[in-house]
Order: structure tokens, then sequence, then C-alpha cells
């Protein structure tokens, strides 16, 4: 990754008259941590990063971002968002797009095409984090760790993100320029979690999600992380009419959880984003990834690729699968 | 001698096919199982998944959504959207564990008051082969 080119382009955005602020990533205050980085002016830039640690999906901000109502006799601020994006978090601009979350005018997307992320906390496992800031890089197709014994390389397999090995799309599907080369997409791992769970049982695989559900602490940080969660009038808020209860309960957190997945049902992207932040360590990704794949093989839909496509849940077509009806 | 378990079943049926069809089955004296509490909606369409999900918490054994025949339905579109959003739901229950037994769906039109006998006679055989549901039921709160 050619730091130096990103820091020159970011500059120049971030200094046209029409960039409120540019998103990136810059490193964090401890060990393997990297922060979002909200840069406002092109002195800034210098601490802007893009390594195999930025896994964060910065396309969270642009909705997660509160809009005050504009003072009266003041016009309202035009200027748009730049964004750095990898293939993941664009398919999660383009899905904002499809659903008029956000208008293309209003953001910049500056893509990069990502040789895969690493796991911190699996990273972290392997090897303990300091105090003093370490730094990841792209070695070919593996890892190198710079910290404070000196280079480590370490193997791709041993620590990539699971939602990289997943990964379809690691090069941005939509975007304003593209910094870099494109990378070849990697073969694709089987997703061995869902599969799994699917040849069980009825009663094992509710053993499974009951021990899941029953963690949940209910702080709601997968909606909030989630780039797609953004309805301003979200159902969990709600009182009148009580679609779950606030009570954190078995029952009460099941139907969240539902409500959850079902409500990313043909939109998920993948980006992993909810299972990172969870602090319970549930399992997530694999509810989102089992109604990403029955709408991807039973209906040939992959939400986030097209920006014109229509939202899957408001359409249909006449010849939609329906053995399950009696 | 033991008593053979009785589900409740909730049934949302959409207001022009499959509640005039229950109404025909009523009217013309069909004979079928009574665990059903049926709940008229406008439309297929208009049930949320989400209502599934609350009828099991609530006290359903099992739950039933029936609509007009593609292409029949009142709103000209509904129960196309029914049918993906439902299917999707069938797979997330089946997929964390409830059993695929207790979600049944159905077209039935106003005119078919054998076939929605028969679609209750299924939905309550498959509430009661898959027994009382109690993996996410609500507790009662004591006043």
């Amino acid at each position: 990754m050619d730091l130096d080119k990103l820091r020159k382009t970011a500059a120049e955005i971030v200094s046209r008259d029409d960039v409120k602020y540019l998103l990136g990533w810059r490193r964090g205050t401890f060990g393997y941590r990297v922060a979002p980085y909200f840069i406002e002016d092109a002195a800034g830039v210098d601490e802007l990063i893009f390594s195999p640690l930025c896994i964060s999906n910065l396309a969270t901000y642009l909705t997660l971002v509160e809009k005050l109502p504009v003072p009266r006799g003041q016009e309202p601020d035009q200027r748009k968002v730049a964004l750095l994006v990898k293939g993941c978090d664009s398919r999660a601009v383009a899905q904002l797009l499809v659903e008029k979350g956000i208008k293309r005018e209003e953001v910049v997307v500056i893509g990069l095409p990502c040789p895969g992320m690493v796991d911190r906390e699996l990273l972290a496992e392997k090897y303990p984090e300091t105090e003093a800031a370490a730094e990841v890089k792209w070695d070919g197709e593996d890892f190198l760790l710079v910290g404070e014994g000196g280079e480590t390389a370490i193997p791709r397999t041993e620590v990539l993100a699971e939602k990289c090995r997943l990964c379809r799309h690691p090069n941005p599907v939509i975007s304003d320029l593209t910094i870099g080369e494109p990378v070849e997409p990697w073969a694709t791992a089987d997703d061995s979690g869902v599969a799994e769970i699917e040849a069980k049982e009825t009663a094992e695989r509710w053993a499974y999600w009951e021990e899941q559900f029953s963690k949940c602490i209910r702080c709601y940080s997968c909606r909030n992380a989630c780039p797609l969660c953004y309805c301003e009038d979200c159902i969990l808020d709600r009182l009148d009419p009580t679609w779950v209860n606030r009570a954190v309960n078995f029952s009460e957190n099941t139907a969240f959880h539902l409500a959850r997945a079902f409500h990313l049902a043909g939109r998920c992207i993948e980006c992993g984003e909810c299972e990172r932040v969870c602090p319970a360590g549930i399992p997530l990704g694999k509810l989102n990834r089992k109604l990403a794949r029955t709408v991807r093989e039973e209906y040939g839909f992959e939400p986030g690729l097209d920006p014109e496509a229509e939202p899957f849940q408001a359409g249909y077509k006449p010849d939609d699968p329906e053995e399950f009806i009696l | 001698m033991s008593e053979q378990f009785e589900p409740n079943i909730v049934a949302f049926l959409c207001n022009w096919c499959s509640y005039a069809g229950a109404d025909l089955a009523g009217t013309s004296r069909i004979q079928y199982p009574a665990n059903i509490k049926i709940i008229r909606v406008m439309c297929s369409g208009r049930v949320n998944p989400l209502y599934v999900v609350n009828a099991l918490q609530q006290g359903a054994d099992g739950v039933l959504v029936s609509g007009c025949h593609p292409g029949d339905c009142h709103y000209m579109e509904g129960n196309f959207y029914a049918r993906r959003r439902l299917k999707l739901l069938k797979e997330l229950l089946e997929f964390t564990g409830v059993d695929p037994r207790r979600f049944n769906m159905s077209w039935v039109s106003a005119s078919e008051g054998h076939k929605w006998k028969e679609v209750v006679e299924k939905a309550v055989e498959d509430a009661r082969a898959a027994g009382p549901f109690d993996q996410f039921r609500r507790r009662q709160i004591g006043w």
C-alpha cells in the first residue's frame, strides 16, 4: 500500500471547498488498536493510515452522524463527506444508496482494494499486545508484524479475519477514485460456521443458540456499529407498540436477535462489524450469513453491488420459491 | 389416561381470500380442529415477521399465515412480498433451532373451504407433533 499517495490524495480532497471532512483510520493509543479518524484539514493527513488492522467499517459514520435542525436564517451544510472504503465497506455505501439512506452527491468515495484484514483478537492471542503501538503490514500474501521486538512474519491463514476468508468482493464496487492496484479475489473458504450449525439436529441447534442468546446484554452495539442499521425510529426503541421489551431476559433477547437478523436479511453486506464489536462474543455473523446465503442461492440476489438495484424485501418475482407453502 | 396435547395456533388470515375461505368453511359446516385462533389482517403482506415471533413469545405453539393465491391478491402484489419475507423467517427460525413445523404458510382462496380444513388439520398436526412450545416463551409477570 502506497501510504504517501493515499495521504497526498487525502490532503487534496480535504482541502476542496465542497468537502466537510474525510473519514479514515489512524493508529490507536495501545497495541494493535486502530481508531477511526475524522480529518478536517490537510495538516491532519500525516496520521492517516491504511494497514491490515483497519478492519472497521467507516460507512457507519455516514448515517450515525447526528443531523441537527438548521437554525432559522442559516443554510444547511451542503458539503460532502469523503471516506475511505475497502471492498466490503463500499458495498455498505452502495446498499445505503439503494435504500436512499445517503445521496450520491453527499459522499466522496475513495476506494482501497483490500488484500485482507487481520483479526485483532486472533493476533493478540498469538502475539500479545504491548503498551507500545505496533504495526502490521502486508507482505505479499502474508502479514508482517512490526513492533518493539523487530519484524515478525505471520502466515496469512493464521490471523486473517473470518469475514475476509469468506470475502468475495475485495475490490471496491463503487468509488470516485481508487488508490492502489485492484487485488485478485482469492479462493474463499467454506462457510464452515454456518454449515456446521445447519448439519445439527433441531434440538442441538437450539442448544447452541440458546447459549449464545442468553449471553446477550442488550447493549445494542451490533445495531450501532452496523452501517445498515440506521432507522431513525428503531423498533427496539419503540414503546408503543412494544415489539421487543427492554427487559434483558432470554425471551426478549431471542426476539431481539431474530428481529435484528431479519431486518438485515437481503441487506447485510457481511462486513462483520456486529460480530466484531459484540462484547459478549455472540456469533451474529452466522445468522446474517445464513440469510445472505439463502437470498443469494434461492433468489440470486446479492445486496450492495448495484446502487441502482431494487431493495430485496421491497421487491418480488412471480416465480420466487414457494415450496414451503401449503 | 393421558390427554392429547392441544396446541394453540395463531392464524393470520388475509381479509379477502383466506378469511372468507375460513368463513365459507364455517357456513358450509365443515368440521375442523378448534385449536386455531384467527386474527384477520387486511393482507398477508401486512404480516410483519415479528408478529410470528411475538405470537410464539406470548403463548402460541404454532403460527399459520394464509393469504390469496399468487396473482389473486386484492392489492395486486401483497402476497408476493409476504412470500419472500416469510420464507426468510422460516429459514431463520429453522436455523436457530425452532421446529420448522411450528410455522406454516398457505394460500387459501375465498372458495376453498375444504382446503382451509386441510390446512388447519395439517397445521394442528404439525404443532402437535412438535409439542408444547417453551423455547422462548415470555414469562408471565405477576403483579
